[in-house]
């Protein structure tokens, strides 16, 4: 009996297309847009800017600073219609006999933000500087070894003059360690969309009273519903740790790596399941209707996905939201996701977001049960 | 007697659904249960399911107490709801597949229920591309899968053309000539009186009358409906 409800349930959701889109589908692109389009956001490495050199003074000192920028691995000289910043050197620059050298232009894009464009100042200020203590130590060694070197032993380059610490280590992710869990959590929910729409239409048809006509309890009801779902999920979860770490990659963005312990992402991942079940269930069995279902449904994982840091990613909410998002169960499958994902961590480190998941969905799935237990005690 | 109905009442709040029923239907027959919009026949029928409880009296269901024995009970029985209570994205064979093997039933009760009702055509149709005739018999198969002692149809033609409609009262003969005991509601007195040998008339969770057709439309020497409308219009003005 048990086994034909699963099939049932199978064939049902496989052949509902609006729901392996949004299951499947929809966040797959979810993750490969979003770890493509932050990926510079998230990126760990030095900020490069797109720069073009227009050299229009001829002299030595010009043609050194031109050199110094060209080495400077912030500087990526690019084609004029790509640049940001277009560095224009004026004839004269580099007249030593003259009182007052013309200043260099900056052409920025439009689009650029402020500290972008200070940063940018800060990173030729610091070529320029370079250049005219190198000038000075020049003209100085003709007149006193001693100043010269006073003068050249002066450093500009940050690991020189600062000893730069954090005082608490933490990871943050790239943006497909980033995406990859957000998307797998924030899809899995959406789950509400077949079960809502299955569970409610055999309500409504009286399938489930007809099927509890034929000695087949709420419990069993239940627990055919729980298990395609749960298969479903896993599914649902490989093929999005698959978009991370082979499709996102042919968009030159990083891989997902899976540096902690496949058990433990394969436990988590089952534990967000149950809690993502458990959740579906209850709306499907509080709703009256399909649309009901679904907006419920939608605002619910809405809030949750923003409390939870789907949205916003934690680490760049206040301290206050950070709190709060702890009280989302997308946000407790986010963090094991990252522990496992970002941190390398092992099994044990996501038994207390994966318990705590478990608990949620089987709190809602007993909640439900008896919820629909009731509803088909009514009768016709 | 196959079920006996004795004095049950059914209350939903502050309203008595059923107000001490008591009725009575013979074995092999085709019950006729009558009754407006309101009257006490979709609780009659989920009480009789085992899908609502009552609050007093005693139902006997092949000598079974309903109570008691409610398993057993929805072992022998079955029930056509009115609304098409199947899955619409599952073929027609699938459908019936998934009826018979949560309630364990024969492959040959399976096979009846597909030539009774006339699906062996459609067997491989999404439920959802038949017509409206041939959805109300698939709905109707699956209630003859598990080869019940006792079936119940809850208005079955509701909606559907009258060449589907004459199909379906024939299903319902077939079932009757199978030896099944059927509890029929329906709005349309045509069909009672061409179909069933005994009727109930309900009004307010009480019973009005009961007894054969024949008796019925001979004593009161008119027709069905006209006598189904004086009786319920004395109860409503009551």
């Amino acid at each position: 009996m048990f086994s034909a409800m699963v099939k049932k349930e199978f064939l049902l959701v496989l052949r509902d297309k609006q729901a392996l889109l949004a299951l499947f589908v929809m966040p797959a692109i979810f993750i490969l847009i979003m770890s493509v389009a932050m990926r510079d956001i998230f990126s760990q490495e030095s900020i490069h800017f797109d720069t073009v050199i227009v050299n229009a003074d001829k002299s030595a000192i010009s043609k050194t600073l031109e050199k110094d920028i060209t080495a400077n691995k912030s500087f990526s000289l690019v084609e004029q219609e790509d640049a940001s910043f277009i560095i224009y050197i004026p004839k004269g620059y580099g007249d030593e006999n003259s009182a007052k050298s013309p200043k260099i232009e900056i052409e920025v894009k439009g689009s650029a933000k402020s500290d972008v464009i200070e940063l940018f100042k800060a990173k030729l200020l610091k070529e320029v500087v370079d250049l005219k203590l190198g000038i000075i130590t020049e003209r100085l060694s003709e007149f006193s070894d001693e100043a010269a070197a006073a003068v050249s032993s002066v450093k500009l380059s940050t690991d020189a003059l600062f000893d730069l610490r954090y005082n608490e280590k933490e990871e943050v992710p790239n943006a497909t360690q980033q995406s990859v869990p957000t998307w797998i959590v924030f899809g899995m929910f959406f789950i509400i969309i077949p079960m809502s729409t299955i569970y409610i239409n055999e309500r409504k048809q009286h399938t489930l009273v007809r099927l509890n006509s034929m000695n087949v309890s709420a419990f069993s009801m239940t627990l055919s519903k729980i298990i395609p779902y749960l298969f479903i999920a896993q599914i649902q979860v490989w093929v999005m740790v698959a978009v991370g770490m082979f499709i996102v990659p042919l968009f030159h963005t990083p891989a997902l790596e899976i540096n902690g312990s496949v058990a433990g992402l394969v436990f988590l991942s089952f534990a967000l399941s149950v809690a993502a079940v458990g959740l579906s269930s209850l709306i499907a069995v509080i709703a009256d209707s399909t649309e009901q279902a679904t907006t419920i449904g939608g605002i619910s994982n809405i809030l949750l996905g923003s409390i939870g840091g789907v949205m916003v990613p934690k680490f760049f909410m206040p301290e206050t939201m950070q709190t709060l998002a702890n009280i989302s169960p997308m946000s407790w499958g986010l963090d094991g996701f990252l522990d496992i994902f970002l941190k390398g961590g092992d099994f044990f480190t996501i038994v207390n977001e994966s318990l705590m998941l478990l608990l949620f969905g089987a709190v809602l799935l007993t909640v439900s049960m008896l919820l629909l237990n009731r509803r088909l005690s009514r009768g016709f | 007697m196959v079920i006996k109905v004795s004095n049950v009442t059914k209350r939903y709040g502050d309203i008595n659904a059923l107000d001490g029923l008591s009725l009575e239907i013979k074995k092999g027959r085709i019950f006729g249960l009558l009754g407006v919009n309101g009257a006490g026949k979709s609780t009659l029928l989920s009480i009789l399911n085992g899908l609502t409880n009552i609050d007093e009296g005693t139902i006997e269901i092949f000598g079974l107490d309903l109570k008691k024995e409610i398993a057993e009970i929805k072992n022998i029985s079955s029930i056509v709801p009115q609304n098409l209570a199947f899955y619409e994205k599952l073929t027609v064979k699938e459908n019936l597949e998934f009826f018979s093997n949560i309630q364990k039933a024969s492959k040959e009760n399976y096979i009846k229920a597909i030539e009774i009702n006339n699906l062996s055509e459609f067997l491989n149709q999404e439920a959802f591309t038949l017509s409206g005739g041939q959805k109300r018999r698939l709905n109707m198969a699956i209630g003859l899968l598990n080869d019940p002692q006792i079936i119940y149809f809850d208005e079955p033609t509701v909606g559907i053309d009258p060449k589907s409609r004459n199909d379906i009262l024939d299903s319902i003969k077939a079932y009757k000539d199978l030896g099944i005991t059927v509890v029929y509601t329906s709005h349309y007195m045509n069909e009672i009186e061409k179909i069933c040998d005994d009727v109930a008339v309900i009004a307010k969770g009480k019973l009005i009358e009961q007894g054969t057709l024949k008796e019925i439309l001979q004593t009161k020497s008119e027709t069905l409906e006209k006598h189904f409308l004086a009786l319920t219009s004395e109860v409503q003005d009551v």
